[in-house]
């Protein structure tokens, strides 16, 4: 019953850092820490299921910031093209996101580990490269020439989730609840998957691939479903991107984006639940401190990254906790 | 007259499993000293910590007066221990004679490699045959016959042999054997892992009896072949 | 199509070429993945090194090509080599060792890219390395730079070929790849070959990308796009393969080279890659692979 115990205590550590975001806002005047917050929010959820895809599936795909961005343009287009409202706009997005998803899962999950990476990051650039290179106007507004996806410039004012009308200038609270409420359901369905029969499952397929098999888990089925349904709330948290920063561009394709993700990961610690919470946290915190040092910036994440693999493979969270894997 | 190998003490393994729990042993030159014993006990990784392979956790090991307890495998290969191991590994792309002539990579063994290289022919034609076809379409007994017949390119002073009859049918079994008992004539000192105990136990200077870990009984063939219930008790034969 | 035949051979030509500079990015890669089974993410930052430092010694230095180009090899070298001691080394044991030497190597590609960022700016710079004026058959303008990139590129696979097949060196890397434990009871010294083999990518790392920004020019994140193609094609070929890892560059340039000219520079990277996922989905362990293994 140690999976039990495991729950509660996860739970009970859920519940006290909920109740902390709750708080946040009425604790501090300051509107910086809060869209940070916000800010780190986004990069939890992107980050805790690509944990599940990396630790638990152990799905070696580095398209997760593609996956992002999917869900972050899309919300964008319809908001631009179709002017949908942004609620349904961001579940359609998820959805898209999601069959994204699962056409690259299909063309890449049945191969081997390292190929897979190059495959998804492969993909990740040339989805860049269509969106930057693309410079046919599809359409012509008066702010000039708007190429399909919108280029190197990018997409703004597509939508708005209605807060600047009810709370005014203080707009972003309402974001950032929403952005913290998009976390506890990530969050939650992380836990459920790792603690749950589908984590075991995994397992097995990890420590004893042919007998898991012969007891009927097909690794590519459950691979590719774990693939699909993280991607629902990877693409979630691209369309909240969108809507909060009111504002998508190619950025979100920068390898700088994918390093500090990425490093997240790996210092929080792949494959436990409360490790990329805690990699995304230190890893805003660092990034804070090194904000002044402009190109230092990246040599600091480069390093980061891999002292921390080379020296810390487990991450921080593998050190106490009783990582879930290896 | 000292061993030429001698082993004290070792305790190794992998990990928190540590698959050896004080092993001693004494290999004189010249002789020949089988290992036997049930599955999974311990043989190969005992033949693998010696040449280097499996770190050792504890004890001494000691091979022609040196000490060989903290080298790498290539540096216990140039003291003169040869391991044909288990399951053969031979290099499956390069043909037969590549993989003869691997066996001749150190320097001092590559300036007799001519000379190594007929003897190892004579000793088994069916490799100077096969000598340019890809080991990986290589038969099961000429696999063995290769991995054997690569160890002897390197010459040393010990020949470790793991298993050589594991998966041949009879036949080819003895044929394997005819070359081993060929090797003892000449003089060479082999430390033998054997499963099958009656084969080995008359032509055997010494027996070690491998049990969980530990030797359970050691001695001259002859006298396992006196004990029948040891037979029975730890081989089941 | 209706296409007159000078434009043909211009687009052998160029598919040649381009093919020629993948395939001595994609040996390096191949033999540091046939043998410690890395994949190497800092080897486009490498190349770009490298490019970097033919440039540094030929404009700053006043020194000759060769020179540039050596002190190019010998600096991505010694990269190679630090890369194997700092980060490969320390986590062969580890069972874990594919994924995070690729993660960390990802880091290190990043550090050393933003170390060219800091040294020589964020602005393209031309490759001193070029040479100038073109062999004009009729209709047919063939750089000489493409030539040259054709020829170094030959000169350069003939010679690793002599090396693997008839090298003390070469037979413990190909020893080594087949079977590191059967390796290390010859005699060979792994991880000395590993490390050889390591500081011999980050040359041929150099070598590439000084031709890769001969024709496109110098920026320090130029090592991406060619190395993910580089990589591509080693998975198309089958991780490990040389020989395979070759004609599939060329292969993949001519491929190229043909799509930019009827669909433009736009597409080729999107139509390569669902080619290659194509063709993978029809054999997963690529064209010519079977095990990761150095092969011939």
């Amino acid at each position: 019953m140690k999976n039990l115990t495991g729950i509660r205590r996860d739970l009970a550590i859920g519940a006290v850092l909920t109740a902390l975001a709750i708080a946040l806002p009425f604790l501090t005047g300051t509107r910086y820490i809060v869209t940070q917050t916000t800010l780190f929010f986004i990069w939890a959820i992107v980050v805790t299921q690509w944990n599940l895809v990396l630790g638990i599936g152990g799905i070696f795909s580095l398209a997760q910031m593609a996956l992002f961005a999917v869900g972050a343009y899309a919300t964008a287009m319809l908001g631009y093209y179709f002017h949908m409202p942004m609620v349904p706009a961001m579940l359609l997005a998820a959805l898209a996101t999601v069959l994204v998803s699962v056409l690259i899962g299909l063309a890449c999950l049945r191969l081997r580990g390292p190929y897979v990476a190059l495959l998804t990051l492969a993909v990740a650039q040339v989805l860049f490269l269509l969106i930057t290179n693309d410079t046919d106007c599809f359409t012509n507004p008066e702010s000039g020439c708007m190429p399909l996806f919108a280029g190197v410039r990018g997409f703004t004012r597509f939508g708005d989730l209605g807060f600047r009308a009810i709370l005014k200038s203080k707009f972003y609270i309402g974001h950032y609840y929403v952005g913290l409420f998009l976390l506890v359901l990530a969050t939650a369905f992380a836990i459920a998957i790792i603690r749950g029969p589908a984590g075991l499952a995994f397992q097995a397929l990890r420590d004893n691939p042919g007998y898991a098999v012969s007891r009927g888990i097909s690794r590519f089925k459950y691979q590719l479903w774990l693939f699909g349904l993280s991607a629902f709330f990877t693409g979630l948290a691209g369309a909240f991107y969108a809507v909060n920063f009111a504002a998508v561009g190619p950025i979100v394709f920068s390898i700088s984006v994918l390093l500090f993700l990425l490093s997240m990961i790996v210092v929080g610690g792949i494959g436990t639940v409360w490790g990329p919470l805690l990699g995304a946290a230190l890893l805003m915190l660092a990034d804070e401190a090194m904000r002044e040092a402009g190109d230092w910036r990246d040599i600091g994440l480069g390093l980061i990254l891999a002292g921390f693999v080379v020296l810390l493979p487990r991450g921080l969270a593998g050190l106490r906790f009783r990582s879930f894997r290896r | 007259m000292t061993a030429l190998l001698s082993l004290s003490g070792i305790v190794c393994g992998y990990g928190a499993n540590q698959v050896l729990r004080g092993i001693s042993l004494e290999v004189a030159e010249g002789s020949l000293t089988a290992i036997i014993g049930p599955n999974g006990h311990g043989k190969t990784t005992l033949l693998r910590t010696i040449s280097g392979l499996v770190p050792l956790t504890e004890g001494t090991m000691h091979f022609a007066g040196q000490s060989i307890g903290r080298k790498r495998p290539d540096e216990i290969v140039a003291a003169g221990v040869v391991h044909v191991p288990q399951g053969d590994l031979l290099f499956p792309e390069m043909t037969v004679l590549d993989n003869l002539q691997m066996g001749a990579y150190l320097p001092e063994a590559a300036k007799q490699m001519r000379i190594r290289l007929e003897e190892v022919f004579t000793l088994l034609p069916k490799l100077r045959e096969r000598r340019n076809q890809i080991a990986s379409t290589l038969s099961g007994g000429e696999r063995r016959m290769v991995g054997i017949g690569r160890g002897l390119m390197a010459g040393g002073k010990l020949l470790m042999l793991d298993e050589p009859s594991l998966g041949l049918a009879p036949i080819l079994i003895d044929q394997i054997y005819e070359v081993v008992w060929q090797l003892t004539r000449t003089g060479r000192t082999i430390l033998l892992v054997e499963e099958n105990a009656v084969r080995v136990a008359d032509r055997a200077t010494q027996i070690a009896l491998l049990d969980n870990g530990t030797f359970a009984w050691t001695g001259a063939g002859a006298e396992l072949m006196a004990r029948p219930k040891i037979l029975e008790t730890y081989l089941g034969a | 199509m209706d296409v007159p035949v000078d434009v043909w051979v211009q687009i052998i030509a160029s598919g040649l070429t381009l093919g020629a500079m993948y395939a001595v990015a994609a040996i390096g890669l191949a033999l540091v993945y046939g043998s410690l089974n890395m994949l190497n993410m800092a080897h486009g930052a490498l190349m770009a090194l490298g490019g970097y430092i033919c440039f540094y010694t030929m404009t700053r230095l006043g020194m000759p090509a060769l020179v540039g180009v050596a002190a190019a090899m010998v600096v991505c070298g010694a990269v190679g080599l630090a890369i194997y001691l700092a980060a490969a080394q320390p986590m062969l044991r580890s069972a874990n060792f594919e994924t995070q030497i690729f993660i960390a190597t990802i880091g290190i590609g990043a550090i050393l890219e933003n170390v060219i960022l800091r040294a020589f700016g964020p602005q393209p710079q031309p490759q001193s390395l070029n040479l100038t004026g073109a062999l004009v058959i009729g209709n047919v303008h063939i750089p000489n730079q493409n030539l040259l990139i054709l020829a170094v590129a030959l000169g350069l696979m003939v010679v690793l070929s002599l090396l693997l097949r008839h090298t003390r060196l070469g037979r413990a890397i190909r020893a080594t790849a087949q079977n590191r434990e059967a390796a290390q009871l010859m005699g060979v010294r792994v991880s000395l070959v590993y490390a050889q083999v390591l500081a011999l990518s980050g040359a041929l790392a150099a070598i590439s990308g000084i031709m890769v920004s001969s024709l496109s020019g110098l920026l320090p994140n130029m090592g991406g796009d060619p190395m993910l193609k580089a990589f591509i094609i080693c998975v198309v070929a089958g991780l490990g393969n040389v020989y395979g890892t070759v004609a599939t560059a060329i292969v993949l340039g001519l491929l190229e080279a043909w799509i930019q000219y009827v669909l433009g520079v736009r597409y080729s990277f999107a139509l390569l890659l669902l080619l290659v996922i194509v063709v993978l989905i029809w054999r997963p362990y690529g064209l010519f692979g079977r095990k990761q293994v150095v092969r011939l």
